[in-house]
């Protein structure tokens, strides 16, 4: 998968580097140089250090959203998954199914949160939900996007061996869906993320976007800076994770 | 059609199983199929006998690949037309898992290395994988693909990877095996050395084969009898046994009696292009 923007050559890497030294280094630069007040912009030092001196706060924080974010993306993977295959065995499905996911998804997955929250409580189970909730969809439809573009006369040739469905399924279907899975898999990685902090941000015990709301009352700029800082390294490593994960499993591509 | 009567009485000298007139493997009575208005085949006869190798040729279009599909078991027939198998009158379905077939496109998997490629379906038929493998090892060196069991398909030539189909085919041991222009994809040399090297293996393993082409020079040096089809909808037009000693040297394609039957087979097929071409141009006045 050449499309993904971490799986590249040496120099495509080094690129990157210096691509977020030098955004560091202006960042620096314009908050020092400029004598930016920490509500308006803090320098990328003070955010550092504020992370350093809050380590254990932000460390607990960041096992919640990840936590929430891991075991929602694995739900919604499942689900994805599984609906995808499901229509793909049994075609009646796909005119009962398809309508019912399209309508759901057409409202922003946010807009269900107070009932999320009411249901399953303001604890980590919501915020699976929710995960869950806005990362079925993508991986299902890019799943499903896999699953049909199987060559047809890779079919036929299987039926001819005397292949089953599932046979066809298992040996032909899944695999060649891979690609676009995976694919999938990888732009949810981010959105799983997001979307844990968001829906913490409505109501919690605890974690990144909860930490960021008290901050923001407690006007600690360099605080809701040091979470975020926190969130987007957690949500990179993630997406690099799955990125290299993909590469590995699509060795022909 | 003086040709095929001519022709249908004299033994066949390829196989000499052929002249005690063994009950053929395959039958096919007027067998006919129509996809809507258009009719694809129309009351097409073919037999063929254990151990033959039979080519067929014809105009694009005439159904060739219709009549694979039907004996693969992928499309049934229209109801009303004959077709046995083994001695047995049965439906199309039930030759699913018992015709080894090999489509146009080698169709291999990306995911699968040489042999595990070549193991499909042995594997869908539930041998143990470690079996299988051994198995398809075995055959690798008369394949031309020893040191290549572990490459994956895009590591491999057009010529190798058809091979690596061909060995998919074969170790689907059926009774009935068929090729759908296994060589059209290939250049000219690669393609001659592969059919030379396909007599080679037939003639070991003395499999039946029912391979189509549109190459009547592919269709004379492989055959031991090849069918001429009929412009759509498809039938057999003529019937050319092929009286070529074998084992068939290359240089055979010059010799009086190979240029004579391919005289006699390109005037049939011409024939029906000019057929198909003309009803063609006949359609676009109508319309």
């Amino acid at each position: 998968m050449s499309g993904s923007p971490l799986a590249s050559s040496p120099l495509a890497v080094q690129r990157g580097i210096l691509g977020a030294v030098l955004l560091v280094v202006c960042w620096e630069g314009l908050a020092r140089g400029l004598h930016l007040p920490s509500y308006v912009l803090p320098a990328v030092s003070e955010i550092l250090a504020g992370v350093w001196s809050k380590r254990a706060l932000l460390g607990e924080a960041a096992g919640y959203t990840v936590l929430e974010a891991l075991v929602g993306y694995g739900l919604g993977c499942l689900i994805g998954i599984g609906l995808a295959v499901a229509i793909t065995m049994l075609p009646a499905l796909r005119a009962v199914i398809l309508p019912a996911a399209t309508a759901i998804n057409s409202v922003p997955v946010v807009a269900y949160s107070p009932l999320i929250l009411l249901w399953f409580g303001i604890g980590v189970a919501s915020k699976m939900v929710m995960v869950a909730m806005a990362l079925s969809f993508t991986v299902f439809l890019s799943t499903l996007a896999g699953l049909d573009r199987v060559d047809r006369r890779a079919i036929d040739l299987m039926r001819s061996f005397g292949a089953g469905r599932l046979s066809i399924l298992w040996r032909l279907r899944l695999p060649t869906a891979l690609p676009l899975l995976l694919a999938g898999m990888r732009v949810s990685t981010v959105r799983s993320v997001i979307v844990a902090i968001i829906t913490e941000m409505l109501g919690a015990y605890g974690g990144l976007g909860w930490v960021i709301y008290q901050a923001v009352l407690q006007i600690d700029f360099v605080q809701v800076w040091s979470a975020i800082f926190v969130a987007s390294a957690a949500s990179l490593s993630f997406f690099g994770m799955i990125g290299f994960l993909e590469r590995k499993i699509l060795f022909w591509k | 059609m003086q040709a095929a009567i001519q022709t249908k009485d004299m033994p066949i000298a390829g196989s000499p199983e052929a002249t005690a007139k063994p009950s053929p493997l395959l039958e096919l009575r007027a067998v006919t199929k129509t996809y809507g208005p258009v009719a694809a085949l129309s009351g097409l006869e073919a037999s063929v006998a254990p151990g033959e190798f039979v080519t067929v040729v014809g105009p694009s279009g005439c159904g060739k690949s219709t009549l694979f599909n039907i004996v693969a078991g992928l499309e049934e027939p229209d109801a009303g037309g004959i077709l046995r198998f083994e001695g047995n009158s049965c439906h199309a379905a039930d030759l699913l898992g018992r015709v080894s077939f090999m489509p146009q496109r080698d169709l291999l998997l990306p995911w699968r290395n040489v042999v595990d490629n070549a193991i499909l379906a042995l594997e869908v038929e539930g041998m143990p994988r470690a079996q299988a493998r051994a198995k398809a090892l075995k055959m690798l060196p008369e394949f031309g693909l020893t040191g290549f069991e572990k490459q994956y398909p895009h590591q491999l030539s057009g010529g190798m990877r058809q091979r690596v189909a061909l060995m998919r085919t074969f170790l689907f041991e059926r009774g009935l095996m068929l090729l759908d222009e296994p060589f059209g994809a290939l250049d000219a040399l690669t393609r001659a050395m592969m059919q030379r090297w396909l007599l080679d293996v037939w003639q070991k393993y003395r499999r039946t084969i029912l391979f189509i082409t549109h190459d009547v020079d592919e269709a004379i040096f492989l055959g031991d009898r090849v069918l001429v089809m009929t412009a759509r909808p498809g039938s057999v037009k003529l019937e050319q046994v092929v009286d070529l000693p074998r084992p068939r040297r290359p240089e055979i394609v010059t010799a009086p009696e190979f240029v004579r039957l391919k005289r006699t087979l390109l005037d049939a097929i011409e024939e029906e292009s000019m057929k198909s071409f003309q009803s063609a141009v006949a359609q676009e006045k109508a319309t």
